[in-house]
């Protein structure tokens, strides 16, 4: 490999790649999550106890989050929220990525795109924060709705997970547009049209010929979505209340307010696990590889 | 065919609602820089006023995490930037049994939730008795934003006719005298967009920082404690300067990677 | 300044594929020498080996009689035109002519001397500050062509370097390139697929096919001599026919056609000296050696009925068959023979064809290449993957 490398750009340039390279592979994404699982296979000790007979790998805190009732619950919640945030997402994101790809005149999508874009090159916490006020108990949600006489009493909007699912959605929708906007486009046109003529209606146009299209980039948003919300640590902080915690946020307290690294360490590996998981499922499911992702 | 026209109109319709519900959230929080009201709100209206943008001017922790944030991102582009061009080149040049394995341990960084980065960089250097704080985070911010880089860099890098390589070879320069010469001024618009957006990702990254920054706080990281403790609205008055800041960015860097783009159809065209 | 480039045992093997077979040969310092060839047959490997940008895989190269082997591209005395030009498309035209004294650190004044002087040799001075995108097909072709001579080569690559050009400006450059290598006496090496070119700029022509050499002549006598069958159908139009030697008298040969009983052909000095009777051996007669004989002539004739009339302007394409054996013949008509034959001969009907046996070749059948009838494609021999 490093014949190669020196062979296009001499052994100075070929050297500082592989060392570049090594260093970010080896340092900072291979050891590092090694490390990770090493940690949470091991019991948290004081200082003196490291090196002494307690100090061993152990499966203890794994186990703990199957005693937990409540850890276990919010493990499972969070993964079924964040299908749910997926698929909501999914569903938002069609009919937009539809429109774009094959219905707006090249001006229109230059325009809109340029519109979708700006916004998400805002702040995540400050597009989550600008629902936190537009859900407020006093907020302008709940003062439009009690003007137009729709409830008669403002709805606590942060106090479940619909707040949080919400906030998500909005947070990560351009992950879904784009690889879906992308996998739509390169379908030819004439093959809609051909379907049309055929006198198959719209539904059965999206769900036989576009949607089957469109696979690799339903599969590349429902990852990158599904891997963001389940990792997602900023919205249910700011949209979330006590009553409808994260799993991010177990993970945060072991580490940052029970002190206890190990236990985070094996709550961390089982939310990479989950998301790893999630990702082979689509990928088998959809028949996609690593190579249509990365596009 | 008038379903069809309905469904074409119901398109329309809903097309308008989700810029609607994409821009709405983000003018009412920016109006609500300008309510005289101790909360962030725009209901009710208690006058108009410019003094959260005082109280923010004052704000110590907040110019304290600004350049906390900016030394960060300063870090991130000094590593993340040739690591990313490295792996680029890399996976360019190189082909052996073992790529497709690098390449998906390069890629691998992206598809990490962002809180687990930051884990496993505090417990990685925690060894060597490197706890929380700019260091850190510029390690762990650049494990992925790399990953971004590269993706970027290769998409032009892919385009390169590499008739030119020997063609400049053959003229009698050096390795070296190619890549600076011919290589790298080809991948200049690359590596400047790649530099923003990773100037970008850093600036706003919450998840993987909130594990790493220690007591260095960066301005997101500010930004989302003091929604969570102390709010007022001297927050939506942050919030609104860093959108705007942020769109004319955006604004800028689009029109001109447009530009770029019909720059380079007209060379192949013509 | 010696610009001769010798091949010595050159062999070039990828895997388990040859590409060049041993092949030995010299090219003389300010030569304008072509490899020509069907795609595949070795010619842009040769070229590479040239240029450095390949080690033979045995025998060596040497360039003004220096032996290349361990020299790297960017130290060879040789530049390139490449088929692409590669010209860099974030330069201007001067940098572009100057990247090659650039890397060599000469100076800025001096660069700018020589790019002048070479831009008035390919006469496009004042373009200097123009970029690469604002230049037409014909200009670009100049500046790789200035690019290439600032470095001062002793010997100038060109692979195939006008197949991107329009017919009209490729009649142009040939003319031009021809000229500039004049001027200049530098060593052209240049690769084609085009007979056309080869044979019109060059002054010995190396025909290639399947890795190897087949001939190395001037045109005249590759047109007029070809020692093997592959270089009889491709260089130039030819009729081949299938026959069996009868008889020998020196160079003059007695063929049996089969068929078409006996005809006459000549031996070619070299390629068929071995030949004897009973041989089996290929009769080539080019198109415009045929004639049409009149009704009442005597002598030896073919029957043939023709098939197709094209009239080309200058000249009369004449498509026939033979009428014992149904080989084709094309012949190619002009003068007095064109004007009798325009508008008389229909399809369908007969004619008697005649030729000059001492202007009709005689190759031993080393079943080599035929010309493909529907489409004018040389085939090759063997299966030959492209390069």
């Amino acid at each position: 490999m490093f014949r190669q490398l020196s062979a296009r750009f001499g052994s100075p340039v070929a050297m500082a790649i592989v060392t570049l390279l090594g260093m970010w592979l080896i340092m900072m994404v291979t050891l590092p999550q090694l490390q990770m699982i090493e940690y949470s296979l091991r019991p948290n000790l004081l200082p003196a106890q490291i090196g002494g007979p307690d100090d061993r790998l152990t499966v203890a805190n794994y186990v703990t989050l199957f005693n937990n009732d409540i850890h276990r619950a919010i493990f499972l919640k969070t993964i079924w929220s964040s299908v749910l945030v997926t698929l909501l997402t999914l569903a938002v994101s069609y009919p937009l990525a539809w429109y774009l790809a094959k219905v707006a005149t090249p001006r229109q999508a230059a325009l809109c795109i340029l519109l979708l874009i700006v916004p998400f090159w805002i702040n995540e916490i400050l597009r989550t924060y600008s629902w936190f006020i537009l859900l407020a108990f006093r907020g302008p949600l709940n003062e439009v709705l009690l003007a137009l006489g729709l409830i008669e009493r403002p709805i606590r909007f942060l106090s479940g997970d619909a707040g949080v699912m919400v906030g998500m959605v909005y947070a990560y929708i351009l992950f879904m547009v784009f690889p879906l906007y992308n996998a739509i486009e390169s379908l030819d046109g004439n093959q809609v049209r051909a379907a049309r003529d055929l006198g198959a209606g719209t539904l059965r146009t999206h769900r036989r010929i576009v949607i089957p299209h469109a696979k690799p980039g339903i599969a590349t948003g429902c990852i990158m979505v599904f891997m963001l919300a389940a990792g997602s640590y900023a919205v249910p902080a700011l949209l979330g209340s006590p009553g409808s915690r994260w799993f991010t946020q177990i993970i945060y307290n072991w580490f940052f307010e029970g002190g206890n690294w190990n236990q985070g360490a094996a709550y961390a590996f089982l939310l990479l696990v989950l998301c790893i998981g999630f990702m082979s499922l689509v990928m088998k499911l959809f028949k996609v590889g690593l190579g249509d992702i990365a596009k | 065919m008038t379903s069809q026209r309905l469904l074409a109109f119901g398109l329309k319709f809903y097309i308008v609602v989700f810029f609607a519900y994409l821009f709405l959230p983000l003018i009412i929080m920016s109006l609500a820089t300008f309510n005289d009201s101790r909360f962030p709100t725009v209901t009710p209206w208690g006058g108009t006023t410019l003094r959260w943008f005082g109280e923010l001017w004052h704000d110590g922790g907040m110019w304290h995490a600004l350049s906390n944030s900016l030394m960060v991102a300063a870090g991130v582009l000094v590593l993340a930037v040739p690591i990313g061009i490295s792996s680029a080149l890399f996976l360019n040049t190189v082909s052996s049994r073992a790529k497709p394995f690098i390449y998906a341990l390069i890629l691998s960084p992206l598809l990490t939730p962002g809180v687990i980065i930051g884990i496993s960089t505090l417990i990685f250097w925690r060894q060597f008795g490197v706890s929380g704080g700019i260091f850190l985070t510029v390690l762990g911010q650049t494990t992925f934003i790399a990953a971004y880089v590269m993706l970027m860099v290769m998409a032009r890098l892919q385009r390169f006719d590499r008739t030119m390589e020997r063609a400049a070879l053959d003229l009698g320069a050096s390795q070296w005298q190619m890549f600076r010469r011919i290589l790298l001024p080809y991948l200049k618009p690359a590596i400047l967009s790649a530099a923003v957006i990773a100037f970008l990702q850093s600036f706003e990254n919450y998840n993987t920082t909130l594990f790493v920054a220690g007591y260095d706080t960066t301005l997101t990281v500010y930004i989302a404690s003091q929604v969570r403790t102390g709010l007022t609205p001297a927050v939506n008055a942050l919030g609104l300067i860093l959108i705007l800041i942020t769109v004319v960015l955006a604004v800028v860097y689009e029109l001109k990677r447009r530009r770029e783009v019909a720059a380079m159809a007209r060379l192949k065209g013509g | 300044m010696d610009g001769s480039v010798s091949l010595d045992q050159v062999v070039m093997r990828f895997g388990d594929f040859t590409a060049i077979e041993r092949s030995s040969l010299e090219i003389h310092s300010g030569e304008f020498f072509s490899f020509l060839g069907p795609s595949g047959c070795g010619k842009t490997t040769l070229l590479n080996m040239v240029s450095g940008f390949l080690t033979p895989s045995e025998g060596q190269i040497l360039i003004g009689g220096e032996p290349m082997a361990g020299v790297p591209v960017n130290r060879r005395p040789t530049a390139m035109i490449f088929q692409n030009l590669a010209l860099f498309p974030l330069m201007s035209v001067y940098e572009n002519i100057e990247f090659g004294l650039e890397v060599r650190g000469v100076n800025k004044r001096a660069r700018r001397e020589v790019s002048e002087r070479l831009l008035s040799l390919v006469a496009l001075e004042g373009s200097g500050d123009k970029q690469v995108a604002e230049l037409s097909g014909g200009q670009k072709q100049r500046i790789a062509i200035a690019r290439a001579l600032a470095v001062e080569p002793r010997v100038l690559l060109l692979d195939e370097p006008l197949s991107a050009l329009d017919l009209k400006l490729r009649q142009h450059m040939r003319a031009e390139l021809k000229a500039i290598q004049r001027k200049t006496g530098i060593t052209f090496i240049y690769i084609t697929h085009d007979q056309g070119e080869a044979l019109t700029m060059s002054d010995r022509v190396a025909v290639m096919s399947s890795g190897r050499i087949q001939q190395v002549a001037d045109p005249m006598t590759l047109y007029r001599t070809p020692q093997t069958g592959f270089v009889a159908a491709f260089v130039g139009e030819n009729n081949r026919l299938e026959v069996t030697v009868a008889e020998r008298d020196g160079e003059r040969l007695t063929l049996d056609a089969g068929r078409l009983g006996r005809l006459q052909g000549s031996a070619v000095p070299g390629a068929s000296d071995g030949l004897k009777a009973g041989d089996s051996a290929a009769l080539f007669i080019r198109p415009e050696q045929l004639r049409l004989l009149g009704q009442g002539s005597s002598g030896p004739a073919l029957e043939a009925e023709v098939e197709a009339v094209h009239f080309e302007g200058a000249w009369l394409m004449l498509e026939t068959r033979l009428v014992a054996s149904a080989e084709r013949l094309r012949l190619q008509l002009s003068g007095e023979q064109a004007r009798g034959a325009a508008g008389r001969l229909t399809q369908g009907e007969r004619v008697r064809l005649g030729y000059d046996p001492a202007e009709a070749v005689v190759l031993p059948n080393d079943g080599s290449p035929v010309v493909d009838e529907e489409t004018g494609e040389v085939k090759e021999a063997a299966n030959v993957p492209a390069a």
